[in-house]
């Protein structure tokens, strides 16, 4: 029972958390442009331009394609794909850890309808007679060795580049090797536990007792795993692992963003509506004049 | 002194006289490659270690950075810096405040961004100049003295660092080691951007402590906002200036030249880099040749603020560039025109287009001159012969112009149209390299700055030059140009040649794109670029 709360709560917190700190960067204030190129909505894309290479720019539909800037942002988020044009190796191990979590997350839900199939008595197994049945069978199988073994490798590798890149080591703080040992070691407790029954038969019954809050005999192995996987979701959103919120802001929000501040726009009305904004704090070199005091 | 091998962020609060020193710069590509083709870095001068803060690398950015003569005065400058400190995570800092925050939270110390830097590179992988590095610093400080986790947990979560007036006047000087070109950020995989955290270790120090090199703040935007341009130029001068240009330009091309001034009715107002008419005087010749030859209906303006496009504290002073930006689009709009050009001018252009664009509403249309000039070549309106300018020509792609605004095709456009041996630089467009004088380098010249930047900054470029022109170098009778359309990357151009005598020894010339515009015009009598005399 308290494994299942444990459970809920987690990843309630890891939903809750990483949901709160996006509104949050959402309601900050408007920001003055930083747009960097390429640009993948901009119409020049290809060789990086906008719609500043136009003359008389302002007196032209702005041509931009969301689905590109759709599809970019995709390739970042599935294939870290800065990363494997820019630093290959690093890529290799970074790339292990991103996709080990997706297979797991997709592994997860799996259980979840495996449990629940089971539950409604379709046979969730190798000589199961129904389709679905054997489909959620086979692709918890696939994605949980593929997940658990990618990310453990990925998170370990990471860890050890880390303590023995003599560059690396430098900017690496403690806390930041906590981060990766608190993955590794999740995912390493989750091996053993899941790890004595290949079918993943083990796994879907837990899974089962934990969604339907059902008590049952849990050894010190599994309670072990739950917690820390537990911990591991409610630390993620509050800690810089939760770059999968800020990455959408960077790129979107700032690279990204090049829309002109043109007549009658959204942007004139953010300018406007920030313009009456009065600081409560202000600059104190010399050259600078006192602000006019805040508003009450 | 360390070795830059074992340099560490926490390292900066260290007691040493100086914390590395450079001593394994990149080779330089040939001609340049054979030994005493180059002067060896120098020491700074010792009057200079007991005034200024030479303790980083030996070279001073800031000249106005002194040592305290107290405990107290120490203490304070310490106090000062962690003041501004707090204030730019506060509603001071508004306009940064989010991208500030991503990039200040979410590095994962990839260390992707180091080798796209062209002052890491070619300072052979330079621990100091690392874009991680500098932030990494400022993240330590800020952890020490702002946040819970850091209060209770210190060097855990990395507030391990020793905070004194050494450790923040490295940081500061630190701050001008970057030529804020953001070429780092394109690789980031997280969108992020030490460029942001560069500029606001500027900010700290002029806007709360009142410290900027000179040649940024009093004799930049201080006096473009007391005299209308940066360089000093009053009205009665600039004047006089045009005057004699005109003159000039009869004398030697026979051309009868009028710069329009404060025209009625006309559409343009275009808008120089108001040290083109002191340092490059050609450059604004050539815009006034091809907008009368193309039949534009455009002015100079000759108002305070109407003829400097300049804006400094784009580069270290967010409240000064507000005010120029401010100031200049009054003028523009008073005058009545329908839109601004911006001339060749990189930070002019950005400071005018990317960063004014959110500093108010109503604004008057800026544009480049770059996809007009593309467009009199495309249209026809100007009758060229590519054939005089049959000699090797690179183009320099200006950070600001290029990488930061998107405009990358009409200039190279322009060039494959009228220069026949055109060939590009490795990289170009928007991955190209910094010119070494982006965010204030060009005009920093106190000290043994240049030297910095020269052999330093402008190194990767440097041979991003030799490179496009291999083959060519050695043969004397061959001019070799770079075009660079922007004042301060010709500047940094100037600082270089200049250094490397590479215009007496090879040939190597530099200039803007309309110069090479004009060079071509059927009309032209005689060679408008002086060199092909």
């Amino acid at each position: 029972m308290i494994l299942s709360i444990i459970a809920y709560l987690s990843i309630v917190l890891f939903v809750g958390i990483s949901v709160y700190k996006a509104y949050q960067f959402a309601g900050m204030p408007f920001h003055g442009r930083m747009d960097l190129y390429p640009v993948p909505k901009e119409k020049g894309y290809e060789h990086g331009g906008s719609y500043y290479e136009e003359t008389a720019w302002w007196s032209k539909p702005h041509e931009v394609s969301h689905m590109r800037e759709i599809i970019e942002m995709l390739k970042e988020i599935i294939f870290i794909k800065k990363l494997f044009e820019n630093q290959r190796p690093f890529w290799w191990i970074s790339y292990a850890l991103h996709l080990g979590i997706y297979l797991i997350m997709a592994w997860t839900i799996l259980l979840v309808i495996g449990a629940m199939f089971e539950l409604n008595g379709i046979l969730v197994a190798a000589d199961s007679s129904s389709i679905l049945g054997l489909l959620v069978f086979y692709l918890s199988i696939v994605t949980g060795y593929i997940g658990l073994a990618l990310a453990a490798l990925g998170s370990g590798m990471l860890f050890l580049r880390r303590a023995f890149d003599n560059t690396l080591k430098k900017y690496t703080t403690p806390q930041e090797y906590f981060n990766l040992l608190l993955i590794f070691v999740a995912l390493i407790t989750g091996i053993f536990t899941w790890g004595n029954d290949l079918s993943f038969g083990y796994a879907r019954e837990v899974t089962g007792n934990l969604v339907t809050f059902t008590p049952f005999v849990a050894d010190g192995l599994l309670t072990l795993h739950v917690v820390l996987v537990g911990i591991m979701l409610t630390y993620i959103p509050i800690s810089k692992m939760s770059h999968y919120v800020g990455k959408y802001f960077t790129f979107h929000k700032v690279l990204w963003d090049n829309n002109p501040n043109l007549k009658g726009s959204g942007v004139e009305q953010q300018v406007k509506n920030a313009a009456s904004f009065r600081p409560t704090t202000s600059w104190s070199a010399p050259h600078i004049k006192p602000p006019v005091a805040p508003e009450k | 002194m360390l070795d830059q091998k074992d340099l560490r962020p926490k390292d900066m609060g260290r007691s040493d006289e100086q914390l590395i020193k450079l001593d394994n710069l990149i080779p330089l590509l040939a001609p340049y490659d054979k030994p005493g083709m180059e002067s060896p870095l120098t020491d700074p001068k010792p009057a200079w270690k007991e005034k200024y803060c030479t303790s980083l690398d030996g070279y001073i950015g800031i000249d106005t950075l002194t040592r305290p003569k107290s405990k107290e005065e120490e203490d304070e400058f310490v106090r000062k810096f962690l003041s501004g400190l707090e204030k730019i995570f506060s509603d001071a800092n508004n306009g940064v405040l989010q991208p500030l925050l991503l990039s200040f939270e979410y590095c994962a110390k990839c260390n992707t961004c180091s080798d796209a830097c062209h002052i890491y590179t070619a300072a052979g992988n330079n621990e100091l100049y690392r874009p991680i590095y500098r932030s990494e610093v400022l993240r330590k400080i800020v952890k020490k003295y702002f946040t819970t986790s850091g209060k209770l947990l210190g060097g855990f979560v990395g507030a391990d660092i020793d905070v004194n007036w050494e450790t923040i006047a490295r940081l500061g000087e630190l701050a001008y080691r970057c030529n804020l070109c953001r070429r780092c950020a394109q690789t980031c995989p997280l969108g992020l951007d030490n460029a942001i955290l560069t500029k606001e270790i500027r900010k700290i120090f002029s806007q709360e402590m009142g410290i900027a090199p000179t040649p940024l703040h009093t004799k930049g935007t201080m006096l473009q906002i007391k005299t209308g341009s940066s360089t000093g130029l009053s009205k009665p001068a600039f004047l006089d200036t045009l005057e004699f240009l005109e003159e000039d330009t009869e004398e030697k091309f026979g051309i009868k030249l009028k710069f329009p001034v404060d025209k009625k009715g006309a559409d343009i107002l275009v808008l120089h880099n108001a040290g083109e008419f002191m340092a490059w005087p050609e450059n604004p010749v050539a815009f006034a040749i091809l907008f009368d030859a193309a039949g534009l209906n455009w002015t100079l303006s000759s108002e305070i603020m109407g003829y400097d496009s300049v804006n400094y504290g784009l580069w270290y002073d967010d409240v000064q560039a507000k005010k120029i930006a401010t100031m200049q689009m009054k003028v523009a709009k008073d005058f009545g025109v329908k839109r601004l050009v911006v001339a060749e001018c990189g930070h002019a252009h950005k400071a005018s287009m990317i960063t004014a664009d959110r500093m108010g509403t109503d604004r008057l249309p800026v544009e480049s001159c770059l996809p007009l000039l593309w467009d009199m070549v495309k249209s026809k309106r100007l009758i060229l012969d590519p054939s005089k300018n049959n000699f090797p020509v690179t183009l320099h792609d200006p950070c600001n112009v290029v990488r930061q605004m998107g405009i990358v095709e009409p200039q190279r456009n322009v060039l494959k149209a009228i220069c026949p041996q055109f060939r590009e630089m490795t990289p170009h467009g928007v991955d190209n390299y910094c010119c070494g004088g982006g965010s204030g380098f060009a005009i920093m010249n106190s000290a043994n700055f240049p030297e910095f930047r020269t052999q330093v900054a402008s190194r990767v470029k440097f041979n991003q030059i030799l490179g496009a022109f291999k083959g060519t170098m050695e043969d004397t009778s061959t001019p070799k140009y770079i075009c660079a359309p922007c004042s301060n990357c010709k500047g940094a151009m100037r600082g270089l040649l200049e250094h490397y005598d590479a215009t007496e020894k090879y040939n190597l010339q530099y200039g803007g794109l309309v110069e090479l515009m004009v060079n071509a015009l059927v009309s032209l009598k005689k060679p408008f670029l002086e060199f092909l005399e």
